[in-house]
């Protein structure tokens, strides 16, 4: 109930700061109305999201190899559940950033765009596994090695590729983030953006957490009614 | 009466060989691959052939024929062990690393088969001709290693599923993309005259790639295989 | 001298119970039947005892000379029979044997093959194909693959399925020359298979 209210406040408080605030571009830098890259403030938050997800899954299904323990494979897949859902609105904000930084909403060549696509496909892979599978405990097995090799290899789309690949370059270079990869921020859009990565990372927990006690009751109510 | 002193080595080729066998006697999966292939190269040289296409459009579409055609048979190592019930028989008998290598193997040979017939189909029908025939035959056969490797392990995990076919494909595909990218890159440089030096980039990704998929794979295997 | 230990073994299948606290203790020369009515986990358990199922609780031990053995190092004392349980089509029953004793580390004779056929009544048919035998015959072709390891614990599902008298005759000879020395576990329905273990234990009650 705490963190409800917590998040509540906070969460109100940066999206206040972030219409409130001047625009974290410039105007004279700007393809389209310079309003528009305060969608910057949140964008980037959801795709952290999306892969702190990510991560996480690839833990707990490691864990739960280790342990055969099927709490782990609840927090994996309420892991990915989330994620997927992060993963989609990232991907809507980030094509609308696109289109006002490149003036394309989609952009085969830039790495970002394309490893939230390639996430997506990743985690259309794991649900479609799982509901492919009617034993839980080879439902858990299964899911919990794909997720593994999955992650193995969305490293090397992610860190290997870009180095590779000389088109993987374009990336938001004019206010945000120059060329050498640095951030250049004033202080105000500093703090804002850094905020709105703690409350979104905050909003992940919060979700994640009611959802395992979801899953954990409902296992309960079932093995109550048999 | 028996020894107990078989290696390693060639308990692994005794699975290899027996899928050899098999496959010779019932052609199930090598006359899926090569007619799918037959059958997309066709499409491809009927509808961009006559347009000369550029070299790096020929190097993707060339690892799309072999990358589906794969996909259409490659699965079968597994289903078919498993629907058959000569799984469990071959659980009780050895190491899963024995099962993995030698279908590892047996799935390599099959598209190496297949190469074989495609390189030159490809060749004379689209009128592309490696200029660096090692670079060229490198990158296939590091590319078709990857690609037995990585699949050989979602093959055993399709095998425990429902919608078996569809599913191959929609795991595989992440798992396969950056060799995809890898061996395209080089496939291309190879069609437009330059060296391995030019490749060096994509070709340290691809045997990393190889090698540690390979490596993950085996290591995974028995968590799939012994359930 | 082999020793096989079931200790409060339970199995879930995510809520639904199959069973709970099963313990069983087996050691070499003794045989177990496990009774019981279709669905009542006689196949579950067994796949938990051979190491292809995990537990949902409790462990299942097995060791040699009270030397504790994992999987791999069990593997090769064991062998099953079973309906769910094949050998391949597309191999002459000659070539499965050998292919079986090969990736089982075994070197078995032209001679050894045959006797090994001799035994389960399928002289003479080590050149037919597996797929073109009759069901009793590939019963008895995975009786054959089953023996040809000389295993230590012998595992049955339904033992005599398929099986004309004949056949069931030389089941139960075949059974009975392994009593002395081995673990024997059979899952069955039939009452006349009880005669082959030392005990029942039943299931689903």
């Amino acid at each position: 109930m705490l963190w409800k209210i917590i998040i509540f406040l906070g969460m109100s408080a940066v999206i206040v700061a972030a219409f409130l605030t001047a625009s974290p571009m410039r105007a004279a830098n700007s393809l389209g109305p310079a309003d528009v890259y305060r969608i910057f403030y949140f964008h980037v938050p959801q795709a952290w999201v999306a892969s702190l997800a990510f991560v996480l899954s690839m833990i707990y299904s490691i864990r739960f190899l280790r342990t055969r323990n099927m709490k782990y494979d609840t927090k994996a897949l309420t892991a990915n559940k989330l994620g997927v859902m992060f993963a989609i609105v990232a991907m809507v904000t980030g094509s609308i950033f696109a289109k006002m930084t490149w003036g394309e909403f989609w952009n085969w060549s830039e790495v970002r765009e394309v490893s939230v696509f390639i996430l997506l496909l990743i985690y259309g892979g794991y649900f479609a596994l799982r509901s492919a599978i009617a034993d839980p405990d080879t439902r858990a097995n299964l899911s919990a090695v794909i997720s593994i090799i999955f992650a193995v290899a969305a490293l090397f789309l992610i860190f290997v590729l870009p180095r590779i690949y000389s088109a993987f370059s374009q990336h938001p270079s004019d206010s945000i983030i120059d060329k050498s990869g640095q951030i250049t921020m004033g202080l105000t859009v500093r703090m804002i953006f850094f905020s709105s990565l703690i409350m979104f990372t905050a909003l992940f927990f919060w979700i994640y957490n009611l959802s395992i006690r979801v899953a954990r009751l409902t296992a309960k109510k079932m093995l109550e009614s048999k | 009466m028996p020894t107990r002193s078989i290696s390693w080595v060639s308990k692994t080729l005794a699975v290899t060989r027996k899928d050899i066998v098999s496959e010779f006697r019932t052609r199930y999966a090598i006359n899926a691959i090569v007619m799918f292939a037959l059958v997309t190269l066709t499409v491809i040289s009927f509808s961009v052939g006559l347009l000369s296409p550029s070299k790096e459009i020929l190097s993707a579409l060339f690892w799309v024929i072999l990358f589906f055609a794969s996909m259409s048979g490659l699965a079968q190592a597994f289903i078919k062990e498993e629907e058959t019930g000569t799984a469990m028989i071959l659980r009780l008998s050895c190491e899963g690393s024995i099962v993995f290598f030698g279908k590892m193997l047996f799935n390599f040979l099959l598209l190496l088969t297949l190469s074989i017939l495609v390189v030159p189909l490809f060749i004379v029908f689209l009128k592309v001709v490696p200029t660096d025939w090692t670079l060229f035959i490198g990158a296939v056969l590091m590319g078709l290693i990857g690609l037995s490797g990585a699949t050989t392990i979602i093959a055993a995990i399709v095998s425990k599923a429902s919608v078996q076919g569809a599913l191959f494909t929609v795991l595989s595909f992440p798992v396969l993309l950056p060799l995809l990218v890898a061996v395209i890159e080089i496939t291309t440089v190879s069609f437009t005259g330059g060296t391995f030096a030019d490749a060096s980039a994509p070709l340290q990704l691809l045997v990393a790639y190889d090698v540690i998929m390979i490596t993950l794979s085996s290591m995974l295997f028995d968590f799939v295989w012994r359930i | 001298m082999f020793e096989l230990e079931l200790k409060n073994v339970s199995k879930y299948f995510g809520a639904r119970k199959v069973f709970e606290n099963i313990n069983l203790d087996l050691k070499s020369g003794q045989s177990l039947a496990i009774a019981g009515p279709n669905g009542s986990g006689k196949t579950t358990l067994l796949r938990i005892i051979i190491g292809l199922m995990v537990p949902t609780g409790g462990e299942v031990l097995f060791s040699k000379e009270k030397q504790k053995l994992d999987f791999d190092s069990y593997r090769p004392f064991l062998s099953l029979v079973g309906p769910y349980l094949s050998l391949y089509g597309s191999l002459t029953a000659r070539e499965n044997l050998k292919f079986i004793s090969k990736v089982n580390g075994l070197m078995p004779s032209e001679e050894d093959i045959e006797k090994i056929l001799e035994q389960v009544g399928l002289e003479g048919r080590g050149n037919d194909y597996f797929s073109d035998f009759s069901s009793g015959m590939q019963q008895r072709l995975k009786y054959a693959a089953a023996l040809i390891k000389n295993p230590s614990i012998l595992i049955f599902d339904e033992p005599t399925s398929n099986l004309d008298d004949e056949g069931k005759k030389r089941v139960f000879d075949i059974i009975n020359r392994y009593r002395p020395d081995s673990i024997i576990i059979i899952a069955t329905n039939e009452k006349e298979e009880y005669s082959l273990a030392d005990s029942i234990y039943k299931l689903g009650e």
